[in-house]
């Protein structure tokens, strides 16, 4: 039996101690990981690059009387989603020194109704469809068309904003 | 027990054992943490992508003259690769500047750039010796370039897709000109009227700027018309404010004669160059830049010699005074009137076509 307690720690206190130390020290050091994007963010910000790229450069024209070929590609009746799939997986899996990459996407358009003002999203393409677990990225282009596109029969032919959105993975 | 100086309590074991082996614990965790951190890596790929952008996105420093334009001796001026046509246009490269960057020399520093240095000092940047390795590969004409060393494991990458603006060109058919008489010396001449070429299609993507793209002319089928033929002077003349002056043709833009890779030496126009079929005008943007040309037309007048005497390309002068060209009564002649280098007249402009830019750096 000891007699004189003074300057000892008891069982529950060091125990207490001990795991304070421990979160302290693993909440400490953890944290640097929210300042480090790391690999899957740069591997994200690759892949919306160029899916952004691939969308940008779809809707340039390739002579000066000619319509840019996203355009053409909309405007078409129905949409050519075939002109759209191949265009857009050849530009973006070629690579320069290696053999072709392996993206697959799926994409679509969305436009207002300007009778009910509503928004309706529509089908364009896709490689493969998209069955959740895939890690896609998002890549948009607003495109300007000359149709009456989501239901806009009511009003004459017009110049209207469609929004192409393409969800894009690595296999 | 009497005395209980000196002992260590069971509590106190019990707590510094808990603590030392977390201890050990969050050491031995912090190397994987950090994993996420990888410096070099996240660095890596933030280079890569600067250097993506700026060859994307930027038409580079200088850009009047463009950098392009600067041959082997003066590349130390230039500041900045960049290989869009303009800074209105990213994504749309110059065909001009990417023949420019891809020339490397490995040994020689006269000759083309040099790798690595050359190109971390205008478009890689840092004061980190990177490595790198950029490559382009051109869809429409299935053509790769490269410039860099293998790539090894731990690199970082950008991949960027672009389209490219090629040069436009036209083809002569000569017999589709002959307006003259029977004579033996005949004068062809062409106009480059930039003030219209830029007037009339303001969008550099689509525009044909003689001060920023090569110009090619081909005239051919000249056989079926004479024999004997020999293309014995070209002058250039400039019309600003109705007033028409002669420049000094460099030996760097003779020109090439019946589909030789090589232009006709600096002994071209003392001793005549003989002519079978075509003959070549390729024009460096550099000089049409140094002409200051850029709102004025250009003439270009070319004397040719048949022997015996037959109708062949002119379209300026019947009986044309070669040596004594005047501007007004030569081009501006009503009947005959130059081969007009515009957007409808038998010029080619190709389509831009889909390329991929990538840039691996370590």
């Amino acid at each position: 039996m000891v007699n004189e307690e003074g300057g000892q720690l008891y069982t529950i206190e060091g125990i207490a101690a001990g795991l304070i130390m421990i979160m302290t020290a693993y909440l400490v050091v953890n944290a640097t990981s929210v300042y480090t994007a790391g690999d899957t963010h740069i591997s994200d910000m690759h892949l919306e690059q160029l899916g952004s790229d691939a969308l940008r450069v779809m809707d340039i024209p390739e002579s000066i009387d000619k319509k840019s070929p996203l355009r053409e590609i909309i405007e078409a009746t129905p949409v050519d989603n075939a002109t759209f799939r191949s265009m857009f997986l050849n530009i973006t899996n070629n690579r320069t020194l290696s053999g072709p990459d392996h993206l697959q996407f799926t994409a679509g358009y969305t436009c207002r109704n300007n009778l009910d003002n509503s928004i309706a999203t529509y089908p364009l393409s896709y490689s493969r469809n998209l069955t959740g677990g895939e890690h896609a990225v998002r890549a948009t282009k607003w495109v300007i068309v000359n149709k009456n596109v989501c239901g806009n029969n009511y009003f004459p032919v017009q110049d209207r904003a469609v929004l192409v959105e393409v969800l894009m993975w690595r296999d | 027990m009497i005395d209980d100086n000196g002992n260590l309590s069971i509590d106190f074991l019990a707590g510094f054992t808990i603590f030392l082996l977390a201890f050990i614990w969050v050491v031995s965790i912090i190397p994987g943490l950090l994993i996420g951190l990888q410096a070099y890596t996240i660095d890596y790929d933030a280079v890569a992508y600067r250097t993506g952008v700026i060859l994307t996105e930027d038409p580079g420093w200088p850009v009047s003259p463009a950098w392009e334009s600067y041959g082997d001796p003066r590349k130390s001026d230039i500041k900045r690769f960049g290989l869009a046509i303009s800074k209105e246009t990213p994504h749309i490269l110059s065909q001009d500047k990417i023949v420019r960057f891809f020339n490397i020399s490995t040994t020689d520093p006269s000759v083309g750039f040099i790798y690595p240095d050359d190109y971390q000092q205008r478009a890689i940047f840092g004061d980190y010796p990177y490595r790198f390795n950029i490559s382009l590969r051109d869809l429409g004409q299935n053509e790769i370039r490269s410039v860099g060393d293998v790539i090894p494991d731990g690199y970082g990458y950008i991949r960027r897709v672009v389209k490219i603006k090629g040069a436009s060109n036209a083809t002569i058919i000569g017999s589709n000109y002959t307006k003259s008489d029977t004579v033996n010396t005949h004068v062809f001449s062409i106009l480059i009227n930039n003030t219209k070429l830029l007037e009339e299609v303001r969008d550099p993507a689509y525009q044909i700027d003689p001060s920023r793209e090569q110009l090619t002319i081909n005239i051919t089928n000249m056989s079926s018309m004479c024999t004997n033929i020999t293309l014995t002077n070209l002058k250039i003349y400039k019309l600003d404010s109705g007033v028409y002056s002669n420049v000094p043709l460099p030996a760097s833009n003779n020109p090439f004669v019946d589909g030789n890779s090589t232009r006709l030496q600096s002994s071209w126009p003392a001793t005549p160059a003989a002519v079978n079929d075509n003959v070549t005008l390729k024009f460096y943007p550099q000089f049409i830049d140094s002409m200051k040309a850029q709102n004025s037309q250009i003439f270009i007048a070319m004397r040719f010699d048949v022997n015996p005497a037959c109708r062949f390309l002119n379209n300026t002068q019947a009986l044309p005074d070669y040596d004594n060209l005047v501007g007004k009564d030569t081009f501006e002649n009503l009947n005959t009137t130059p081969f007009d280098y515009n957007y409808s007249n038998n010029v080619t402009q190709p389509k831009l076509r889909d390329a991929v830019l990538a840039v691996a750096v370590w």
